[in-house]
Formats: structure tokens, C-alpha cells, sequence
């Protein structure tokens, strides 16, 4: 063996090894995807990529956006993801496409980030600065966002224009690009080592004098700037404005998140996590579908992954089988 | 100094009970009137036993998200049961029974395998609720006997007082729940694994078991809700419980228990649900649509819990 080659043996067993935590997720990824491609094989040739990511990228970008507050840890946890996300395609729909008239991109992409990015604000001043429990703050935005969409649009109502609609199909990609590029772009700032660290241990990281409440705050902005992007996705996928559906997401949300194995204890997990966990839903969900199960049947689906995804990452089971690394 | 804290937001929980009462008498007319006192004393029983096994499980440091779910899980399944025919006794035990094993299973799963209970807790009531839609086709039937009804009845009454049978029975729950919690084994133990989970072990306290048995207890609770309500609306629905979710955790946050465990009881609790039924029927007093109403209340709530709810800074926990 040559010696180049055995470098790179030794560094993709050292990059998947510093990935367990992405191993169950990437094992039922494979099992799905060949069990969906056996029974449609035709949904998932490379025509309809663009149809399928338009699919799933709302549920993609929302596991991305309950992702930062979950490594910030100390039981941080952003559950009004998926209200927020309708409340920003109602307000689109009903307050910029039907009252204003206004349909250009510049004037509804910026107005959806900012929604996102003040909702992220908003919570991460509950609940880093004025120290209400992150799941206390979470559930009151995730009432007042369901609330307010009711009130805006009682029924799903609007059409948008046809350039938000192309971010279902052909050019799907953007909204999930843009995320990706900010992730690795937040990655290489000295931020995301001090979120990780605050997750890990926010004793620790605030004697060595991490600004811990400004770090979980932004991990919350972190939360509705992905929340934005994925309301615009949600936007375009069902194209109209709907207050019903957002609140659902934030499930399959957590439940995609979990699965990739990020945790809840914190500082565990990241981009690909939240990827790999939406697809293994999304797959889930498109064979359920092939059956033609009830939602009923999709929802028990949702509710055994959750469960079974963070019992398979417990710590606890890791160190018995010996795939974890033994912590203080 | 500890326990001084606790009574002084218990107090405050009190103060706020009669603060948002005499804003209701000012804002809203006959926000004082017999019926209006007395449905909101019915629907804060009701949230007040659902609270319950809410205040037990924070105390020990956890939270139970299945709540909601077990109250649907509950009403039907007990609506079903009677309304096939089952005596009430052999309806009532099975749901029980259910309830019972279902809280234990998740109290034991998070425990013995280091789980946040929050994750475990969303993921069992969704698969509780998906399943009972599943058993009834999504079109739930039944009903409850007459004395359930009449137990929660708004025209009831309990000899000369004008409130149903419910009022009483959570006032005597309350006093069995303080005198379990302040004098029993079982409620020091609770407060020892809440406040130091660590220290506790090394004192013989068995954590799964008061997990298993604590969490228990909370579906139990909110299947006696469940049932109850069911009483209440006439009708059984898999998503009566829904309100639930974040009202029993704000009615304990805001009677001064703190989520991350060890401090609180349940007598702030029963003010947490005066308020919170208080504020509820005041905001539909001001003539707001349901979808305002939800959100008004969301964001009180958040005001009320940051005027005094909060946690401890970090810099005061190394």
C-alpha cells in the first residue's frame, strides 16, 4: 500500500470516527433510499431532483434551525421553529403579495430573513438574557406565532409569484445552498468553537471567559435565519399562504435532528446531522406514502423515530457497545 | 434561605391570583358575577390536576410533554370503553392502568438511559395520540356516565356551596399532594434527586424507580383530566388536551417551581392555574377572536414569567 494511500485511510477513519454520532443516521439512510428506489424507482430519477429537494428542504432547513439551539446546550431548544415558519409564509402571502402587491424577490427575501432573524432575537433575549427556560419561552413564541397566523390568514388563502414557485422546482437548490454556505461560513468564524464549547460545558467555557448568554443568544438568531429560509421553501412548495401547516414542522423537526444525533445535552452535532436526519424522514415519509397510509399513520411513524433515534445516540448505550468516548 | 424563596414566589403566585382578578372586575363587566367565578374555579380544577404530575416532575428536574396527549389518550379511550358497554369501574381502571404503565415507560427510558425526558416524553405522546386516531378512525365516540357530568357541572353543587364536586376534590388533592411532598418518603426523595441528583444516588435514592413512578403519576393525573373533561365538553376528541401542553407547564413555572428541579411545590401550582384561567377568561372578556386569544396569552405569560420565573445566571452556578 502506498503511503498516500494509507494517509488517506487513516484520515477518513479518523473523519468518520469523529462522525458516531452521524453513523445510525447514514446506516438507515442507506436501507431507506434502496427500499424507495426499489418501489418507485422512477420518482428519483436525476429529472425530478429538483422536485425532490424542493420536497424536502422545508423540513431540511427547519431541522437545520433547531440545530444551534440544541448544541448551545443547558436545555436550550427552539420549539417554535414550525410556527414561526407559518407565521412568515402568512405574512408573505396575505400582508406583502395580497396587500402590497408586492412580489419581487427583493423586497420578500429580505422581509422573510428579517422576520427570522428578529423571532431568533426574541428568543434568545427570553431566554439567555432574561433567563426564562429556553422551553418555557420557546412554547410561549410557539403560541404566540400560531396565534397571530390565525388572526392574519384564518384559512389557506393567496398564490405567490412565479419566480418564489421555482424554489420548489428547478432551482430548489438556493434557499438549502445559501444555508449550507452560511453554515460553513459560521464554521470557520471563532463563533462556532464557542458555541460548541458553551454546549459542552458553559461552566467551564464561561470561566475562560466566553460571553455565554451573547453565545446562546445568537445560537437562537442562528435558529430564525434557518427558519426564514426554510418559510420560504415552505412558501414555495405550497403556493398560497396556510396558518395550519408550519406548527407541524416543529416535530419532524426535532425528531430529524435527533436522528443525526444531535444532542440535547449540547455540543454534540452539526450541518450534516440535521441533513442526514431530514433525509432519513423525508425517505420515511415518501415510502409511507407509496402505502398510502392515514397522516395518522405518518405521525406514529414520526413519534417511534423520535424515540427510538435518541435512545440508539443515548450516551449510556454508546459507552456499552463502546462506540462513545467515556466523559467526566 | 431556600425555603424562604419558595414561599416568597408562592406569595407572589397569590398576588398575582388577586391582582389579575380585581383587573378583571375593572376591565370586563360581570368578570365578578357567580357564573363567571364560578366556571373559572371548574376549568382551574381542571387544569390544576393536569398540573400535578407537571409540578412532581419539574421538581424532580424533568418535564412531561405527553401530557396533552395522554388527557386525548384518555377521553377517548375511556368514552369508548363506557360507551361499548364496560362498567365504569372496569373503564376507568383500565384507562388507569394504561396510563399508568405508558408514564412509567417513559420515566424509566429517560432515566436509565440518560435521556432529556423533554425529547422522550414528545416523541411517546405523539405516538399515544397517532395511535388512539388509528383505533377510533379519527371519529371518536361515546360519552361519560351522568355523575361525571354532574361532578364538573357548572350548575352543580356541593351541599349549600354553588361550586361542583370537582372544586372540593382539588382542594383536598392539593392538601394530600402538600402533606406527600413535605412529610412522606417518597417526597423528600423527590426533592433530593431533583435538587442533586448525584448526592441522592449516594444516599440509597433509586432513580429510575421514582422516575418510572413519578412519571407515572403525571399520565395518571392527566388521565383523570381526561376523563373528566370529557365530562366537561360532553363529547370525547383526541386533541382536547392541546391547550394543555403549555398551560401546565406555565401554571408551575409561574408558581415558582424551576425546571431545572429540586425547588417549587404544588401550592404555587394551584395559583399558577388561578392566574392563569383568570387571564384567559379576561382576554375573551375583551371581546379577542380564539387565535388572539392564544397569542395574548403566550406573550402575558412570557412577561409574567420573566418578571420572576427566572433561572439562575451562569456565573452563579460554578
Amino acid at each position: 500500500m502506498s503511503v498516500a494511500s494509507a494517509v488517506v485511510l487513516r484520515r477518513s477513519a479518523r473523519f468518520w470516527r469523529s462522525r458516531a454520532d452521524v453513523w445510525l443516521a447514514a446506516g438507515l439512510f442507506l436501507v431507506l433510499l434502496a427500499a424507495n428506489l426499489a418501489l418507485s424507482p422512477g420518482r428519483f430519477a436525476p429529472a425530478n431532483w429538483g422536485t425532490l429537494l424542493g420536497l424536502m428542504s422545508p423540513l431540511l432547513l427547519a431541522a437545520l434551525a433547531v440545530t444551534p439551539p440544541f448544541l448551545a446546550g443547558r436545555g436550550a431548544i427552539d420549539v417554535s421553529v414550525g410556527p414561526l415558519m407559518g407565521l412568515i409564509n402568512v405574512m408573505i402571502v396575505q400582508w406583502l403579495i395580497v396587500g402590497q402587491g408586492l412580489t419581487s424577490p427583493f423586497a420578500i427575501v429580505p422581509f422573510a430573513i428579517a422576520a427570522g432573524i428578529l423571532s431568533g432575537a426574541l428568543n434568545g433575549f427570553l431566554a439567555a438574557f432574561l433567563r426564562v427556560e429556553p422551553i418555557v419561552v420557546t412554547l410561549g413564541t410557539f403560541l404566540i406565532y400560531s396565534g397571530l397566523s390565525l388572526a392574519i390568514l384564518p384559512s389557506p388563502a393567496g398564490s405567490v409569484p412565479p419566480w418564489l414557485r421555482s424554489l420548489s422546482g428547478t432551482y430548489s437548490f438556493v434557499p438549502v445552498l445559501i444555508a449550507v454556505v452560511a453554515w460553513l461560513a459560521m464554521k470557520r468564524t471563532p463563533f462556532y468553537e464557542l458555541l460548541m464549547s458553551t454546549g459542552s460545558d458553559d461552566r467551564a467555557a464561561f470561566t475562560a471567559g466566553v460571553n455565554v448568554p451573547l453565545i446562546r443568544l445568537l445560537a437562537f438568531v442562528l435558529a430564525g435565519f434557518f427558519a426564514s429560509l426554510g418559510a420560504l421553501s415552505l412558501t414555495a412548495l405550497i403556493g398560497s399562504g396556510d396558518p395550519a401547516i408550519g406548527p407541524t414542522f416543529t416535530l419532524i423537526a426535532i425528531a430529524a435532528a435527533a436522528l443525526g444525533g444531535v444532542s440535547l445535552a449540547g455540543g454534540v452535532g452539526g450541518l450534516a446531522s440535521a441533513v442526514i436526519g431530514a433525509a432519513v424522514i423525508y425517505l420515511l415519509q415518501s415510502m409511507l406514502t407509496y402505502f398510502n397510509v392515514s397522516t395518522f399513520v405518518l405521525q406514529l411513524s414520526y413519534g417511534a423515530v423520535l424515540i427510538f433515534a435518541v435512545c440508539l445516540n443515548s450516551e449510556k448505550i454508546k459507552l456499552r457497545i463502546g462506540l462513545g468516548e467515556r466523559r467526566p | 434561605m431556600i425555603g424562604r424563596v419558595i414561599q416568597g414566589r408562592t406569595l407572589v403566585a397569590f398576588a398575582a391570583v388577586l391582582f389579575v382578578f380585581l383587573l378583571g372586575l375593572s376591565l370586563v363587566p360581570g368578570y365578578g358575577s357567580s357564573f363567571s367565578i364560578r366556571a373559572m374555579l371548574v376549568l382551574a380544577s381542571l387544569l390544576a390536576i393536569a398540573s400535578l404530575g407537571q409540578t412532581l416532575v419539574m421538581i424532580l428536574g424533568g418535564i412531561d410533554l405527553s401530557i396533552p396527549f395522554m388527557i386525548g389518550f384518555a377521553n377517548v379511550v375511556f368514552a369508548k370503553l363506557y360507551g361499548d358497554g364496560a362498567p365504569f369501574l372496569l373503564a376507568f381502571a383500565a384507562v388507569m392502568v394504561a396510563a399508568g404503565l405508558i408514564g412509567a415507560f417513559s420515566g424509566a427510558v429517560s432515566a436509565s438511559l440518560g435521556i432529556h425526558p423533554l425529547i422522550l416524553t414528545l416523541g411517546v405522546g405523539t405516538m399515544i395520540q397517532a395511535s388512539v386516531q388509528i383505533w377510533t378512525r379519527g371519529l371518536p365516540t361515546g360519552s361519560a356516565p351522568p355523575f361525571i357530568n354532574e361532578f364538573v357541572s357548572l350548575g352543580g353543587s356541593v351541599g349549600p356551596l354553588p361550586v361542583p364536586w370537582v372544586v372540593p376534590f382539588t382542594l383536598a388533592l392539593a392538601l394530600v399532594t402538600l402533606f406527600v411532598l413535605a412529610r412522606t418518603t417518597y417526597g423528600r426523595r423527590l426533592y433530593a434527586l431533583g435538587s442533586n441528583p448525584a448526592a441522592a444516588k449516594l444516599s440509597l435514592v433509586r432513580p429510575v424507580r421514582i422516575w418510572a413512578v413519578t412519571f407515572a403519576a403525571s399520565a395518571m393525573f392527566a388521565g383523570v383530566t381526561g376523563i373528566l373533561l370529557l365530562g366537561f365538553t360532553g363529547s370525547s376528541s383526541a386533541g382536547v388536551g392541546t391547550p394543555y401542553l403549555f398551560q401546565t407547564v406555565a401554571a408551575v413555572v409561574i408558581g415558582g417551581t424551576a425546571l431545572i428541579g429540586g425547588r417549587g411545590g404544588y401550592a404555587g401550582t394551584v395559583a399558577g392555574a388561578l392566574v392563569l384561567i383568570e387571564l384567559r377568561t379576561l382576554l375573551i372578556g375583551l371581546g379577542l377572536s380564539e387565535a388572539l386569544v392564544q397569542a395574548s396569552l403566550g406573550a402575558v405569560i412570557l412577561a409574567l414569567v420573566a418578571a420572576y420565573g427566572r433561572d439562575t445566571h451562569v456565573r452563579e452556578t460554578i
